[in-house]
């Protein structure tokens, strides 16, 4: 990416009362609330033409949950984040701009508990089994432990 | 809910069908060596959808590595692949070199690619043979499987092992490359180059390839590739010159001169032309390497604490761009570590691929994105408490060999090893 458009890109997104820094050289952190994430993406993708979305990723940080959007171009990484309140864990997708994030949201879904409005297929699972409770909390939060939830699977495994 | 509304509701009108339409492919099925499952809703004989499902052998390695040190994820992140092990431990490597100050020594850049560049050609052999395979041409798969010993002899000679080398280390490699190898790594990869031209001109002329390959598959655009994140050979087949190796090179890729391959046909025969065209190419890189290996340190020694910080790192693997996050508080443990794999990244362009094809055809569509959903998932709970199976635990397993080599360290008491069946 040109460092042209990257300049463009931080006065844009200093515009739109987001928080920029670059910690290195080629990458570029940029935190964009729920309510504009979508707008912001499809922004990067229309007008930036920065089209690849190498991941999506789930943090968990205590209160919240962090979301980060990987957009790479050539050399430079560009990660978008935002954060979701874990009581009310509910997130804006972006399958309308960027199809390909499709099983990336579900994944998130599966295994941080976020449900992505606007997502066709996100009340499947993709990568849980079938027989995981509905009362057990996500995988990857930092609270589930892992011998509880093989305890757990098993009671179903029983039950059956 | 009846079935038939439950499915409309899971579909979320993305279209009308009926139940009896619906074809399951997998999770156990012939043509997936791995288990998952792709729900294909057909109208007639083509395929209007496709729903994936995967999990099947989800191994919960980003669970695990939480509670691991830095560099004993380094090993375990390696075995998410049984194909692919390298790049993946180069990746991880990779991203958390970045957090440190230190700096990869020259020597050590360059063995990272030879390494990387064997493993893409056993890779690309393995599924060349697949394909042959998928299409009823046995013959191919047993030439291509017999080639691919000649690069499994040469990783074992320089790594100590066929699959899982473990030759990586943060900022360096385990293993320097064994003496008076030039010229037997140089001859190999003469033999591999006419190999991959004599294969060229088999998928070119024999009947049975170009009839199961010639316009199969959905054709994509380029623009659809990229909305759909394509990544690796599925990119670069449509026209799109998208490789991490040029885009943004690590390891020695900027030293060594290669120019990487692309197709526009658009079908499966261009990804095979593709991928025995990349056979070359990456056999001529790796006799660059070993003439211009440069002399020095192949490892610096780093602490085992890691600063606080984030960063990512992507790597070509053969099959595609595989990506690594990670995320350190300052402590001998990750905070997270995210890893995505090419296949999943693959996955929403191969449901596109599918569309308008036919149900016969649906073994070589899938296998053309070489697909590894070994690598895809990462997590599944073992059921290790269950009365009809058993498995011991590391611990169990640690105690076992103290018991077996040293039995006068051997503590009966202070271990909980019990001596199963």
């Amino acid at each position: 990416m040109s460092e042209s458009l990257l300049g463009q890109l931080q006065t844009y997104a200093a515009q739109s009362n987001s928080k920029v820094s670059m910690p290195r050289k080629g990458e570029t952190f940029i935190e964009v609330d729920q309510d504009h994430i979508k707008d912001f993406i499809s922004h990067l993708v229309n007008d930036f033409r920065i089209l690849h979305l190498a991941t999506i990723t789930g943090l968990d940080l205590g209160e919240n949950i962090g979301i980060i959007y990987h957009l790479s171009q050539d050399k430079d990484t560009i990660y978008v984040r935002s954060i979701v309140p874990k009581a009310k864990s509910t997130a804006v997708s972006i399958v309308e701009v960027i199809p390909g994030a499709i099983l990336y949201e579900m994944e998130i879904h599966d295994l941080f508990g976020v449900t992505f409005t606007g997502n066709p297929w996100i009340n499947q699972k993709l990568l849980l089994p079938d027989n995981w409770p509905a009362d057990l909390p996500p995988p990857l939060l930092k609270t589930s432990k892992p011998a509880e939830i093989r305890k757990r699977l098993q009671l179903e495994v029983e039950r059956k | 809910m009846s079935d038939e509304a439950k499915l409309r509701e899971e579909s979320a009108g993305l279209m009308e069908y009926s139940v009896e339409n619906l074809v399951p492919f997998g999770p156990i099925h012939p043509a997936l060596k791995e288990p998952e499952y792709f729900k294909l809703i057909l109208e007639g004989e083509k395929i209007v959808q496709v729903i994936p499902r995967i999990g099947y052998v989800h191994r919960g390695l980003e669970k695990a590595a939480e509670s691991r040190p830095w560099v004993q994820n380094m090993y375990m992140f390696e075995r998410t692949c049984g194909i692919c092990s390298f790049v993946h431990s180069l990746c991880y490597g990779q991203a958390v070199e970045g957090l440190t100050i230190y700096e990869v020594p020259r020597r050590a850049k360059y063995i990272r690619l030879i390494i990387s560049e064997l493993e893409r050609i056993h890779s690309h052999l393995l599924w060349v043979g697949l394909m042959g395979h998928w299409a009823g041409f046995e013959t191919l798969f047993m030439w291509v499987w017999n080639d691919r010993e000649v690069i499994l002899d040469l990783v074992e000679a320089i790594s100590g092992n066929r699959v899982h080398k473990s030759m990586n280390a943060f900022c360096g490699v385990r293993r320097d490359m064994p003496e008076n190898m030039e010229d037997r790594i140089v001859e190999r990869m003469k033999f591999i180059t006419d190999r991959a031209h004599y294969y060229r001109d088999i998928i070119d002329s024999e009947e049975t390839m170009l009839a199961r390959t010639e316009n199969v598959g959905n054709k994509i655009n380029q623009e659809t590739a990229q909305k759909l994140c394509a990544v690796g050979p599925m990119a670069r087949y449509v026209g799109l010159r998208q490789d991490v190796r040029l885009n943004d090179p690590y390891a020695a890729y900027d030293e060594v001169p290669f120019d990487i391959v692309t197709r526009t046909e658009g079908d499966v025969r261009a990804l095979l032309r593709l991928r025995l065209d990349e056979l070359v190419v990456s056999a001529n890189m790796i006799s660059y390497a070993v003439k211009h290996l440069p002399e020095g340190p192949i490892r610096v020694k780093i602490a085992p604490i890691i600063p606080a910080g984030e960063h990512s790192s992507h790597c070509e693997a053969p099959r595609g761009e595989i990506f690594y996050y990670v995320k350190s508080t300052g402590g001998r443990t990750p905070d997270r570590v995210k890893s995505r794999q090419p296949t999943m990244a693959n996955i929403p362009t191969a449901l596109e691929l599918l569309k308008g094809q036919t149900l016969a055809d649906v073994p070589m569509v899938l296998t053309a994105i070489d697909p590894c959903f070994g690598c895809m998932d990462r997590m599944s709970f073992l059921d290790t408490e269950s009365q009809k199976q058993w498995t011991w635990s590391g611990e169990q397993l640690r105690q076992y060999g103290i018991k077996h080599y040293f039995p006068e360290r051997f503590d009966a008491n202070r271990s909980k090893f019990k001596e199963a069946h």
